[in-house]
């Protein structure tokens, strides 16, 4: 343990429960606490996160209406504190609601891609053999091609839905989750631990999700949330193309038909811009942090 | 704007080429409030120079009687001839036909050729190129041209100067088609015995026009160069023209604005950039030159599917769709409401008798419930998709605003985006739409343009442009077929506006907007053309001032 055993995890215990609350210094919980840059991301998705939960509380109503006169400039009346953009939809409104879409994209990808990622890994990683190698070359393949051109190619034969958006981005992204997972079965499977189990009498399908899984998921946590970050960008990205849902709004939609007026009207790109800065920068932070925390040999401060 | 000096000597002659001519007066007034002023016209022109124009996509081939894309055109013209070409007055001017006459029943039109035409490899050009262009080309693979030129049975060449066209029966249609954008006149003597659609010379062409081709380089730019031999003399005055491939919008304003570039025909700005670059000092927005294309907007259902059938569906979306409002947002003021399938600037054939269908919710509303699609307790009474046209982003921006106008009467749209390819394939090939909004040229014959869009026999699967929403109506066939039939100008005129009549009350397709496309200049330019195709034409008339 290279803990810095006088940092003052108690500081952090409510003082009349000192007893009952106190934790461990070397759990998760008080680690993560200690982590600032797990802390600000957290905080950072937090809030997008009730943006995008509560964005039907605090507007009710569709952020596609066209409420008002287009071209509004932010800060220039109170109605809409955003402005409007070029068919006089308010941007407030429109960024809360985006928060939503590149959210929930964001997850489902990165959910879809950790699932395959986990599921080619372990596999090819315990087994090994001719399982390995067909499983290995079949994500090399993957990772051969230049992700964003894949994922327009998928988006572009599927038709642009959140559907395909959700499956392109996972197609090309899980085959790094996949590597990850494979590195870390082949360390575990011969762990005496395993080796136990395995004289126990076992299962291989037991033995990998109690036994390996377990174990080798610490750094796909924090590839994942790294993977987020990805996906929404991959979505901005793909919006900003054109390849995105045109019945839903999300930020790279948003910055993708500001992109017109940028020359006249550069709010319309700039405010989007910087909801998935704030984002993507959360995402990472905690990524970061997490794998700080997760890691027994970093100290926090 | 132009007075039409030839209507009335040309009403009182005889033949039916005059009374033809009278019938393409399209005046070629600025439209929509064209551009404030226009190039300074210095009375003497200035020889040399490189002029850089840009163009959007890239074609796909130079020969415009075989690739028929506006861009295609764009550059085409520069290297080939019409017989003819028009004035901005719409009348009839000399090109590679120096004078021509209309038998009195109107199926003879006799051609006098120019007798000092080369073409660029020095080859003499003769009647039998005319005859081989046509028959061959503009019959055989042009898109439009087989329907245009369909009672053409012969092209006769009494003598190499001598071209003579007969018609099964009289054609007035063809008049608003001999000029050069739309029935080029190429070599038979490097087409003879290939198949047009594959030669090589159309990536390399050799024309009789004011310029050259000199190289292609793919995805980059198309140089031309100067005609010496060209046989309207003195023109062209530029020494080259390159026609530079710009995709980025964005991009194409900023080469305007830094002088980089001095013409863009064609889809030249962002349609919201425009106002700024009005504003410029430098730069010309210039709407005339596109009243022969004619692009006009519409919404179009799928009429083989329920619940298109019923009229009083397809009447409360005329009135639930504000014409107006999409004009001055979606379209930045470049365009106006539409009152029926044929533009209000070709003054003859248009008329404003049809009915109309204002913009009322309340309406669209009480038609919807008494077509029995009521509202659920969604707020929901019908859920569709609609497929914008893949042509830019103000079409799909133009989808959106759809999407909203339609939900406030209870219509959940979906919109589906498509690229161009699968846009065309989805559309025009497999039917695969409830509704499509999209433009097309109404040119300067509704036979050519309008007829396209009603006419149950242009319902033609995997053909662009043509009657893909499934239009079959006997009523509106039988008034097409008496247009293209009718020889006399006026009987046919008045068909043609209970064409417009028809399409209005049965409403196959709600006509919304007459888009105003434009073309963006640099003021150093002189010489500029207005005509009603001046946006395609060829630039042998423009000088660059210094």
């Amino acid at each position: 343990m290279s803990l810095d055993a006088t940092s003052a995890p108690l500081a952090l215990a409510p003082a009349r429960s000192r007893r009952s609350w106190r934790l461990n210094p070397s759990s998760f919980t008080a680690r993560f606490l200690r982590s600032r840059t797990a802390l600000i991301g957290t905080t950072g998705l937090l809030l997008v996160s009730l943006a995008a939960v509560f964005a039907g509380v605090l507007f009710p109503g569709d952020p596609l209406d066209m409420v008002a006169r287009p071209f509004i400039w932010p800060f220039t009346t109170w109605t809409y504190p955003l402005g409007t953009d070029m068919l006089g939809r308010d941007i407030l409104v429109g960024l809360v609601y985006a928060a939503r879409v590149s959210l929930a994209v964001g997850l489902a990808a990165a959910a879809l891609a950790v699932g395959l990622g986990v599921l080619f890994g372990a596999l090819s990683g315990y087994f090994g053999g001719w399982v390995d190698q067909v499983l290995t070359r079949i994500t090399e393949v993957f990772q051969t091609m230049p992700s964003l051109v894949f994922v327009v190619v998928v988006v572009a034969i599927l038709s642009p839905s959140i559907t395909s958006i959700v499956l392109g981005i996972a197609i090309t992204s899980w085959p790094q989750i996949a590597r990850l997972v494979r590195a870390e079965t082949l360390r575990l499977r011969d762990a005496e631990f395993v080796q136990a189990a395995r004289v126990m009498g076992m299962g291989h399908g037991r033995i990998i999700l109690t036994h390996i899984l377990p174990n080798a998921i610490s750094p796909v946590i924090v590839a994942g949330s790294i993977l987020v970050a990805h996906a929404i960008l991959t979505e901005a990205a793909l919006s900003f193309l054109g390849l995105g849902d045109p019945n839903l709004i999300s930020w790279g939609s948003m910055i993708g038909s500001g992109r017109e007026v940028l020359r006249t009207a550069w709010y319309m790109t700039a405010l989007p811009g910087i909801a998935i800065s704030i984002t993507v920068m959360a995402l990472n932070l905690l990524g970061n942090g997490l794998n700080d925390v997760l890691n027994p040999r970093v100290a926090l401060t | 704007m132009p007075h039409f000096p030839s209507r009335l000597p040309a009403l009182s002659r005889r033949t039916l080429l005059s009374g033809a001519a009278a019938t393409l007066l399209v005046p070629a007034t600025a439209r929509l409030g064209a551009a404030a002023t226009t190039s300074s016209e210095s009375p003497a022109p200035k020889a040399g120079g490189t002029l850089v124009a840009v163009l959007d996509p890239e074609p796909a081939g130079l020969v415009a009687g075989i690739t028929i894309s506006a861009p295609a055109v764009a550059v085409s013209s520069n290297i080939f001839d019409g017989l003819v070409d028009y004035d901005e007055g719409f009348k009839l001017r000399p090109a590679l036909a120096k004078s021509w006459e209309t038998s009195a029943d109107g199926t003879t039109i006799t051609f006098r050729l120019r007798d000092d035409v080369t073409w660029h490899d020095g080859t003499p050009f003769t009647a039998a190129d005319v005859q081989y262009s046509l028959m061959e080309v503009t019959k055989k693979t042009h898109p439009r041209g087989n329907a245009v030129f369909a009672n053409l049975t012969a092209v006769e060449t009494p003598d190499p100067y001598t071209a003579v066209f007969r018609f099964s029966r009289p054609s007035p249609v063809v008049w608003s088609a001999f000029n050069g954008t739309e029935t080029q006149i190429l070599p038979k003597h490097l087409y003879e015995g290939t198949n047009p659609l594959t030669n090589p010379w159309n990536s390399k062409p050799i024309g009789t026009g004011a310029f050259i081709f000199k190289e292609w380089v793919k995805g980059d730019r198309i140089v031309l160069e100067r005609n010496p031999n060209y046989w309207d003399k003195g023109r062209p005055y530029l020494d080259r023209v390159v026609f530079r491939i710009i995709r980025d919008p964005a991009s194409r304003a900023a080469a305007l604005e830094t002088g980089e570039a001095q013409y863009i025909p064609l889809n030249p700005v962002p349609l919201a950039d425009v106002a700024r670059i009005r504003a410029s000092k430098d730069l010309v927005v210039e709407t005339r030159g596109f009243e022969g294309p004619a692009q006009m907007y519409f919404f179009d259902f799928n009429l083989r599917r329920e619940p298109f059938g019923d009229i009083r569906v397809r009447q409360a979306f005329a009135h639930a769709l504000n014409r107006q409002a999409l004009a001055d947002t979606v379209f930045y003021g470049l365009a106006k409401p539409a009152t029926g399938p044929v533009p209000s600037y070709q003054t003859q054939f248009y008329t404003a008798d049809v009915p109309q269908y204002d913009y009322s919710l309340a309406k669209a509303e009480a038609l919807l419930d008494e077509a029995g699609l009521r509202k659920g307790p969604d707020g929901v009474r019908l859920r569709i998709d609609h497929i914008p046209s893949a042509y830019g982003e103000d079409y799909r921006r133009a989808g959106e605003y759809f999407k909203q106008a339609l939900k406030r009467i209870g219509i959940e749209v979906t919109l589906r985006n498509y690229d161009l390819p699968s846009y065309v394939k989805v559309v025009f090939t497999d039917y695969d739409f409830d509704t499509h909004s999209a433009w097309y040229s109404a040119y300067p014959d509704p036979q050519i343009g309008v007829q396209r869009r009603y006419w149950s026999q242009a319902i033609k699967k995997g053909t662009p442009s043509s009657n893909a929403s499934g239009v079959a109506d006997p009523e509106i066939d039988a008034v097409i077929a008496r247009i293209q039939t009718e020889g006399n100008v006026e009987a046919r005129n008045a068909q043609i506006r209970e064409l417009q009549r028809l399409a209005q009350a049965k409403l196959p397709s709600v006509n919304l907007l007459e888009l105003s496309f434009f073309r963006v200049y640099s003021r150093r330019l002189a010489g500029i053309e207005y005509g009603p195709f001046a946006g395609y034409q060829s630039l042998k008339t423009v000088w660059l001032e210094s």
